[in-house]
């Protein structure tokens, strides 16, 4: 490690040292549940893997080994420490495989993910049939986060740990055998396994497995044979142990064997067979592209990237319509596939750009309506699946034929905006950075670059041009030559026509270029003004324009060449004409020498005549490379994102306050409340923890002392007998008389007005500080500790909320960036040198605010909205600590350049660990900018594709649909991350009902609608009679009380009671946007109970996620639930985590420690992160080398030689530096702040805007377009609202009670009162009319016509009376 | 219109030595006097016609000359025509196709062009007869009301409640909460819930108009196997006894309305013949052309010549969208094209056999159940031949026999609620046991089956029929059940992708033969 880059982290460290003793001290002094801070900070991965276990010693041990052997090998020699007694303190065999276990799971999961204590339930020793003893491992659901190959070696390690402690092999009785293939075969059907074994290797693996795989019921299908067995708890299939065996053991068989081999205590010699003989090979490959790959999965053909060969044309990728596919309203195309006009690749990385992105030119984005805006997400052709736009104006920017004939290149953002109204056609998109890292990431083969001055100054150089001399000559400018220079150095020297005068040749034909050339010849040269000057001059100058006259196909031609003219009625003007009519083999007196018969037969057949670059090689006097072979098509996906993530309804403090708060869980309401007239107002029963003081014995629930301020601890209690029960040490308090598990919790009656107006005092607030305070329903902690009320109190002051762990986050979507300018982050150079940045990229000291600087890997850049926020935090934060805690204000911030230095937290969602960052900077672009090594890994949070629900679009209409349609839809000009996540922020057109903090439905705007890569699992939510499936972590919301508390979905369980969504009563349908108003609490949702939750194989490669206005909630397959959080990255501020972070706060449930900042890394290691930012190339220049092979089409391993990557750098003092890049940005920020697709209103806006802008472009068919929006969205909106029509549910409009089915009462049978249906007939047919109207005016194919005909006919057959019919003029037409 | 004109114009053209197209007859009938139109038409044609065309039956009826218009059909291949296979009702399918032999001399050799009549069915025409009941086609008035559903649920339960009320002593469910513990009690009760308990018993929630009822079957009584057999929102009878607290009913009986033993079904008077079929799938890729000509080939034998009846249960075309991507693997892309096409292999049939249809749910027709038959665009593709379209679910009454045709969409949910030795794909006549046990071609709401809610509950059994015909799972599969015969009639698809991918193996290419006089099967293959 370089010096400056010691200095550098020691500085982080130290800072964070200081900020860790004030929270250290605040914490010892406060009423927090631990006296300490509780996010131990990890220097690397074995810290976090100890931290994360909490088993002191591994971390040690991992670094002894972790220079010897490989993290498998690693795991293996543990076992033996665990079992010899060496790490760990378990006294007990099953603690001791139980701690091995968990710690090979956390060590190959690089101690990010919670499955190593999530996914291990327990280890067992159970007693075999012959009384000898053997080792049941536990799994659960959560297991899957690890992976097959983790899995695999669980059971590995734990079998080693059996051998070691001379414990027998587990033999399992026929009909467990005969249950695990049964099981594996339930549970693939139900939830789909990525690896489905055959019956027969099922039940091979189960009789030879050494250990027994067991875990806990996922799922509520039970097995219809072998049922009841003795040793196995459940008749439901157990998703843990299903996953450990088939995509562990039978999936990663070759993998395991590798290990046993090293093994002399264990020996499975039967993996031999499975690897041999019985693993069929297609699920396997199946399995593994889905799982790698996060397009659509599907039917096109993607495989064949390869190109013919040279004598039939070009060398060109296959065009791939994959990324159409789902194609959704309100979210455009850009361009179809390798169509001519699209987006023109460009190789090369741009300083904010790594991988997933694509460098877009500003102009671009205005001109596509700014539907892209920095951070959108777009679907891509190749070489990846999506990519987040961000703005590059290094590089070319759109060709646009406007009203007035004129057809130019626009380069610059502001032009873009000054003739957007003007724009007739958009002939190009202009061009498309891509780093040469996006394909060797994506391992996609090289296709052909563009013709750009990066490759033709290499060429020129090779051919004997000075290009030293001439970059020195301040006459000269290489990359824009005047068309004088530009000839002669193609004819002096043996290079290639420079690229700014190189046309797209290859997009016109043969014939084209005839009738060009005959065109040329009848032209004549015209004065500056265009007027045609009456005789050609004598001089053999090129002053003036060339006049062509105006037939066809000339001005078409010119356009695909993207030659910049204007067209008059007769006439076509084209100014800067040399260099084209000479390529055309003219000379200067528009003499030529030759016709198209003199062409080669090659020439003329090249590629059937449709690409007449080998003609104009033959005709030009000079050499012309292809200008722009590839075209990468592309649509938007989502929009970018930056918001506060709050818990809904916001929370201000975890303090319970059951319903006495109302709806919207305040506490001064909840003082006053009381059930009846003679109650004690504010007195409230509330399920809190039962404690006892460690110091004087005082009973209480809170987590410290009130006499003392001691530290108390949890007492458990047999609900049975009413004993103390001591928890064992995996924390399970089992009563030993009545084997139920004891709780250590009880019901309370609290005085909240008391608890209120002490803590006011505590802090010294007054009422009138804030609006409201809002507690929670219930706690969800197993131990059920409230957080002291003064920090709510405090946080209400400064309109912050906290999230499940006590935290306060703002989420952003990251973008990278390598390089920064100090004018771009709104901050000064004086600042960035105050922060150690020295000096700009080329070495030179930092001087002026746009040198550019090498970002450093753990400074962020912060949206505006971000540094807001972090500023309301800080003053929460010094609030605290000086009102609260009584130590000094820690931040003292004035206003945001303030920031500028202080330490935050990063996390992504579905991790358990943060990642220190440091404010570098603020950006209006609506995302978070960061060095692409500070984005670590991230899963995503979501609703499956497949989840329908109502939203109002854009037209106010109202929807029903699956979510994919309502998000795809709108993924107009999406961002993509880092992390391939679209995100499209919607201007609030689309409404969805929510239900608001007091539990009241409500209906709110979508701000912004996501995409996100699947995780692997998800968890199916069965409520009623209906299923839900989101990714674990999504919040849920369930009754808690009479209001409604968050859970994530893993931590829901069976009985649980959910918000239910009727349809269409409980909100009003109309199109009013405000709440509905609610005569009084009672008026809150109806519930529904939770039949199952379970963990099922994520069947998709995307889910889709909203962000809702305000309540942050939405109904979903008539479940209110809460978006998905987790769903951007976060950032906290790092005192505000260090001092309210804790573990005890956290749900009680799987998956509630995820997303939780378990352990916080310090320094990132770029060794420990994840492969794919290795993968970004840190060049300056690419080599003429790398050029030549992309028109080879070679893989990208092939120049790997000439290439360099980041990973080169890993594990020298340069990992840190050098990241180079080719292109520069004038600013991160460049073109709009935010995609039309937020700023734009309704769906039907969106819908239009995209389909107005697919007549626009020249690269999209409209018609396809009209037609995937119909097919992918209408339809199965419409099929799907039929249907749900004809199978939906009731509720009652009175008490929210659900029926299946309608009741035979007709009324409610709870309350009498009205039922109602939950699908209405203007649910279903909404959409019937706006599609037949896009198919008629799109001219779509008779077939979906003719489909939504049939649909009309069968919606109107359902909807109408035959003895009455509703006529209308349609009738009589 | 006497429903036998078709049939005894055919005869009447037969005895005067013509064949004539179906399409013809159809006019013929359809004219103000079929036998001056017949006379007419005869008159006009050339004299060395044998067949009778359409084309003829126009000029003549329009009494205008026409030039000899090309006539659109399908070649027949006699040669081709397979002897029926498997004769015996007992074998099962899947043995290979005979090997072809001559069909009969009395097959005419001139079969160029569409199919003709001379027909073989010597059969006095008067003596066929066909009611049809509880054909919602034009009837439907729901709109979509929650009332709507209210009522056809309600009547789902007067209809069902009544078959079991002489069974058991109901009471109803509010005044069961009002009687003390421990006594004797009965309800007729949709089922509204099914749980099983903790401990593994089960706990069946009873829905009659008045409310529900709690009933727990005990996991050790031997009834407690018929809770496997129960569906959501079917009507059951229990009798059993009040818990000590009166909450709750333990069942010691259970009751499903079922077909009586003692059914005994009416036959017809005469040796004639009907064959059913269903799932005809014309417009797809795997649409079994060939089996279907062999198939109409066969009704011209003689050996058919007391087929007089054709009963189709649904899905005579593949339709559009039916799934994604469905265009990809269509043969006939266009909806009304396919049933054009379908019209055109109608017409091989020989025109004197008396067509019943039904609609699927490859039909475009709205999905809900119950479907009424096509609209007029569609009927006007077809006004061709004579095919009557009826409802689906219809009851047809053929000289007495009365078959209950439904398409079999709920079939897919039986099989999928059921274990597999009650209901299963690979026997699927036994899936139709349970609906004729449940007196319901498709109980269960909220799941697989769509409703459309009408006025009445058009699904419900409520006469016991004598057949039950449905299709929709392409397999082959026929039984009694309380003498009731159950055939689900196969195909004419063969196997397609998606049934590749979920292990399908359809039975394609078999017409079940029904004697209604004795109600024998026998399976004819054409494969």
């Amino acid at each position: 490690m370089r010096e400056v880059d010691e200095r550098y982290f020691d500085r982080l460290e130290s800072q964070l040292d200081d900020a860790f003793e004030v929270a250290q001290a605040a914490k010892r002094r406060g009423g927090d549940p631990v006296p300490e801070v509780e996010i131990p900070t990890a220097r690397d991965m074995a810290d976090r893997v100890e931290n994360i276990l909490g088993i002191d010693g591994v971390a040690e041990r991992v670094r002894e080994l972790e220079g010897e052997m490989s993290r498998e090998e690693a795991a293996l020699e543990l076992v033996s420490d665990f079992v010899e007694g060496e790490v760990g303190d378990y006294d007990s065999k099953a603690g001791k495989v139980e701690g091995a276990v968990r710690t090979a799971v956390a060590l190959l999961t690089e101690g990010v993910v919670a499955a190593p204590i999530e996914g291990i339930d327990r280890v067992e020793i159970l007693e075999n049939d012959d009384g000898t003893e053997f080792v049941n491992v536990y799994y659960a659901g959560p297991i899957r986060s690890a992976g097959g190959t983790a899995q695999a070696l669980s059971v590995l390690v734990a079998d080693y740990a059996r051998a070691l402690l001379g414990i027998e092999e587990y033999e399992a009785r026929d009909e467990e055998i005969n249950r695990y293939a049964e099981e594996i075969e339930l549970y693939d059907k139900e939830t789909g396994l990525q690896y489905s074994p055959k019956e027969k290797e099922s039940k091979f693996i189960a009789e030879h497995m050494p250990i027994m795989l067991d875990g806990e019921a996922t799922g509520d299908e039970e097995v219809s044979g072998f049922r009841d067995l003795e040793r196995v708890d459940t008749n439901s299939a157990r998703g843990g142990m299903c996953l450990v065996a088939a995509e562990g053991i039978a999936l990663k068989a070759p993998k395991i064997q590798r290990y046993t081999r090293n093994l002399e205590e264990v020996d499975w010699p039967w993996l031999q067979d499975l690897i041999d003989g019985t693993i069929g090979k297609d699920g396997d490959e199946d399995g593994e592209e889905d799982a790698a790959d996060e397009g659509d999965d599907g039917d096109e053909d993607e495989g064949d990237e390869t190109s013919t060969s040279e004598d039939d044309g070009p060398p060109r990728a296959d065009p791939s319509t994959k990324f159409l596919r789902d194609l959704i309203a309100g979210r455009p195309v850009f361009s179809h596939p390798s169509e001519p006009g699209g987006f023109r690749l460009r190789y090369g990385r741009a300083r904010n750009h790594g991988n997933a992105t694509a460098g877009v030119h500003p102009a671009t984005m205005h001109l596509v309506d700014d539907f892209l805006a920095t951070g959108t997400q777009i679907k891509t052709e190749r070489p990846g699946k999506a990519a987040g736009v961000v703005p590059v104006d290094t590089i070319e920017g759109p060709t646009v034929k406007l009203a007035n004939g004129d057809v130019r290149r626009v380069d610059d953002p502001a032009e873009a905006i000054e003739v957007r109204n003007g724009v007739e056609k958009v002939l190009d998109l202009g061009e498309y950075l891509v780093n040469y890292g996006e394909f060797v990431e994506n391992n996609h083969p090289l296709v052909p670059a563009s013709y750009t001055v990066e490759w033709w100054r290499q060429e020129f150089d090779d051919a004997g041009g000075d290009v030293q001399a001439l970059q020195d000559d301040v006459h000269v400018d290489l990359a824009d030559p005047t068309a004088e220079e530009a000839l002669r150095w193609a004819t002096d020297y043996d290079a290639p026509l420079h690229p700014k005068y190189t046309y797209c040749w290859h997009d016109v034909t043969v014939d084209a270029v005839g009738a060009l050339a005959a065109a040329v010849e009848d032209a004549e040269r015209a004065e500056t003004d265009g007027a045609v000057a009456p005789t050609p001059s004598p001089d053999r100058g090129t002053d003036g324009d060339l006049v062509l006259p105006n037939r066809e196909p000339v001005a078409q031609t010119l356009e695909h060449l993207l030659v910049e003219h204007t067209q008059r009625e007769d006439t076509i003007v084209v100014p800067d004409w040399e260099p084209l009519v000479r390529t055309l083999g003219f000379d200067a007196a528009l003499e030529r020498e030759w016709s198209l018969g003199d062409l080669s037969e090659h020439a003329r057949t090249y590629a059937d005549g449709d690409n007449a670059i080998e003609a104009i090689n033959e005709i030009a006097p000079f050499r012309l490379r292809e200008r722009a072979p590839t075209r990468i098509g592309n649509r938007m996906g989502r929009p970018e994102k930056s918001e506060e993530r709050e818990l809904s309804p916001a929370v201000h403090t975890l303090f319970p306050i059951d319903e006495a708060g109302g709806a919207q869980r305040s506490v001064a309401d909840a003082t006053k409340h009381a059930e009846k007239m003679n109650d004690q107002q504010g007195l409230v029963e509330v399920e809190v923890g039962r404690r006892r003081c460690r110091d004087c014995g005082t009973e209480t629930f809170r987590g410290r002392c009130p006499d003392c301020n001691g530290v108390t601890d949890a007492v458990y209690v047999c609900p049975d007998c009413d004993s103390e029960v001591e928890p064992d040490e995996s924390g399970r308090a089992e009563c030993a008389h009545c084997e139920t598990m004891a709780y250590p919790t009880q019901y309370e009656a609290i005085d909240l007005g008391e608890e209120f107006r002490d803590a006011l005092g505590a802090v010294g607030e007054r009422e009138t500080a804030f609006d409201i305070v809002k507690g929670v329903e219930g706690l969800t902690s197993k131990e059920k500790i409230p957080e002291p009320m003064e920090k709510g109190i405090l946080r209400a002051k400064h309109d912050v909320s906290a999230f499940k762990d006590g935290t306060v986050r703002y989420d952003m979507t990251d973008l990278p960036v390598t390089a920064v300018r100090a004018s771009e982050l709104d901050v000064s150079v004086d600042q960035l040198r105050g922060l150690g940045y020295e000096a700009d990229i080329h070495g030179d000291p930092l001087r002026h605010e746009d040198q550019l600087v090498e970002l450093r890997v753990q400074d962020v850049v912060l949206s505006d909205g971000a540094a807001e926020h972090m500023l309301q935090t800080a003053a929460f934060v010094d609030d605290l600590l000086e009102q609260y805690y009584g130590l000094d204000r820690f931040y003292e911030l004035d206003d945001r350049e303030d920031l500028v230095g202080e330490l935050v937290f990063g996390m992504a969602p579905h991790t358990s660990a943060a990642t220190v960052g440091r404010v570098v900077g603020f950006t209006s672009a609506a995302v978070g900018y960061a060095h692409p090594y500070f984005h670590a890994a991230k899963r995503r949070n979501c609703f499956h594709p497949e989840s329908r629900l109502w939203y109002e679009d854009e037209a106010g209409d109202w929807q029903y649909g699956p979510i994919a349609d309502l998000v795809e839809e709108r993924l107009d000009d999406p961002r993509e991350d880092d992390f391939g996540t679209l995100v499209e922020e919607l201007d609030g057109e689309v409404t969805v009902p929510s239900v608001d903090a007091d539990g009241r439905p409500c209906r709110k705007p979508v701000e912004a609608v996501s995409k996100h890569h699947a995780p692997d699992h998800m968890v199916r939510i069965e409520v009623g009679d209906r299923s839900l499936r989101v990714t674990p972590d999504h919040t849920m919301l369930r009754r808690s009380g009479d209001g409604l508390e968050e859970a994530p979905a893993s931590e829901l369980s069976a009985g649980d009671e959910l918000p239910a969504y009727d349809g269409g009563e409980t909100t009003v349908m109309t199109a009013s946007d405000a709440p509905q108003p609610s005569a009084g609490a009672d008026d809150g949702v109806p519930f529904d109970e939770v039949v199952s939750v379970e963990y099922v194989d994520s069947d998709t490669n995307h889910v889709y996620c909203l962000t809702v206005a305000d309540t942050h909630r939405v109904a979903i397959e008539g479940t209110y639930s809460g978006q998905c959080d987790g769903d951007e990255d976060c950032v906290m501020l790092l005192m505000d985590g260090l001092l309210n972070f804790s573990k005890t706060f956290l749900p009680n449930q799987r998956g509630g420690r995820m997303d939780a900042p378990l352990v916080m890394s310090s320094r990132i290691d770029p060794s420990e992160i994840d492969d794919e930012a290795h993968n970004m190339d840190i060049m300056r220049e690419y080599p003429r080398e790398f050029y030549e092979a992309t028109r080879e089409m070679a893989d990208p391993e092939d120049v790997e030689d000439v290439m360099t990557i980041a990973e080169e750098t890993l594990g020298t003092d340069h990992e840190y530096t050098g990241f180079d890049h080719t292109h520069d940005t004038t600013d991160i920020a460049l073109g709009p702040d935010l995609s039309a697709y937020k700023t734009l209103g309704s769906m039907t806006d969106k819908m239009d805007a995209q389909l107005d802008l697919s007549r626009t472009l020249r690269a999209v068919d409209e018609t396809d377009v009209a037609e995937r929006i119909i097919e992918y969205h209408f339809l199965p909106d419409l099929i799907g609202n039929l249907r749900a029509f004809s199978r939906q549910e009731v509720r009652c409009l009175d008490c929210g009670e659900k029926y299946r089915r309608m009741p035979l009462t007709g009324d409610c049978r709870e309350c009498g009162g009205r039922v109602n249906l939950t699908v209405h007939e203007g649910s279903v047919n909404k959409y019937i009319d706006t599609a037949t109207m896009v198919a008629e005016e799109f001219d779509c194919r008779e077939y979906t016509k003719q489909r939504l005909e049939i649909l009309d006919k069968s919606i109107k057959r359902v909807f109408e009376n035959d003895k009455n019919k509703q006529s209308g003029i349609a009738d009589f037409m | 219109m006497p429903l036998e004109t078709p049939a005894r114009l055919v005869s009447e053209l037969a005895s005067r030595g013509y064949n004539a197209e179906r399409e013809a007859v159809t006019l013929l009938a359809d004219a103000s006097d079929p036998n001056v139109a017949l006379d007419r038409a005869l008159e006009t044609i050339p004299e060395d016609t044998l067949v009778l065309s359409a084309d003829h039956v126009r000029t003549a009826l329009e009494s205008e000359h026409d030039a000899d218009g090309g006539r659109s059909g399908n070649e027949t291949r006699p040669a081709d025509t397979t002897n029926p296979a498997d004769t015996d009702p007992s074998v099962s399918t899947g043995t290979g196709p005979t090997s072809s032999t001559d069909s009969g001399g009395s097959t005419p050799v001139e079969t160029e062009g569409s199919s003709t009549a001379r027909s073989v069915r010597s059969s006095d025409p008067d003596q066929r007869s066909i009611e049809v009941h509880n054909d919602m086609t034009g009837q439907s008035t729901g709109t979509g009301e929650y009332s709507d559903f209210v009522s056809v649920f309600r009547d789902r339960y007067e209809k069902l409640s009544k078959q079991l009320r002489g069974r058991v002593n109901h009471r109803p469910t509010n005044a069961l909460e009002r009687m003390s513990g421990g006594e004797e009690a009965a309800i007729v009760g949709m089922v509204s819930d099914i749980r099983s308990t903790a401990s593994g018993h089960w706990l069946i929630e009873l829905e009659d108009t008045n409310g529900t009822f709690p009933c727990l079957v005990m996991k050790d009584r031997a009834i407690a196997d018929l809770v496997q057999e129960l569906l959501y929102d079917e009507v059951i009878a229990v009798d059993g006894t009040l818990a000590d607290d009166g909450g709750i009913l333990f069942v010691d009986s259970l009751h499903f309305p079922d077909i009586p033993r003692t059914h005994d079904p009416s036959t017809a008077d005469r040796p004639v013949q009907a064959a059913l079929i269903s799932d005809v799938h014309v417009g797809s890729q795997e649409f079994m052309a060939d089996a279907w000509h062999r198939f109409a080939d066969w009704l011209h034998t003689e050996e058919a010549a007391n087929v007089e009846y054709l009963l189709l249960a649904g899905d005579m075309v593949e339709g559009v969208g039916v799934y994604p991507d469905q265009d990809d693997e269509l043969d006939v892309v266009d909806i009304y094209e396919q049933y054009e096409r379908f019209s055109e292999y109608l017409k091989e049939i020989p025109g004197d056999i008396e067509i019943r249809m039904i609609p699927g749910n490859h039909d475009a027709v709205r999905l809900a159940e119950p479907q009424p038959a096509f609209d007029e665009e569609l009927r006007d593709i077809m006004t061709a031949h004579d095919a009557q379209v009826h409802s689906n679910p219809a009851l047809v009454t053929i000289e007495g026999v009365t078959v209950l045709m439904y398409h079999g969409v709920s079939l897919d949910e039986v099989i999928a609620e059921l274990p597999d030795e009650k209901a299963s794909y690979d026997e699927p006549h036994k899936a139709m046991y349970q609906l004729l046990k449940k007196r319901h071609v498709a109980p269960q709401y909220g799941g697989h089956t769509r409703l459309a809610p009408e006025d009445r509950d058009y699904l419900v059994m409520e006469e016991v029929p004598d057949v039950f015909h449905t299709g929709h799972v392409h397999k082959l599969g026929w039984g009694k059940y309380h003498n009731v015969l159950a055939i689900n009639s196969g195909c004419w698809q063969a196997q397609t992708d998606f049934q590749k991918s979920v292990n399908i193996d359809p039975d394609a290419g078999f017409a079940p033969i029904l004697d209604l006089d004795t109600l024998d099967m026998t399976v004819r293959k054409f494969v």
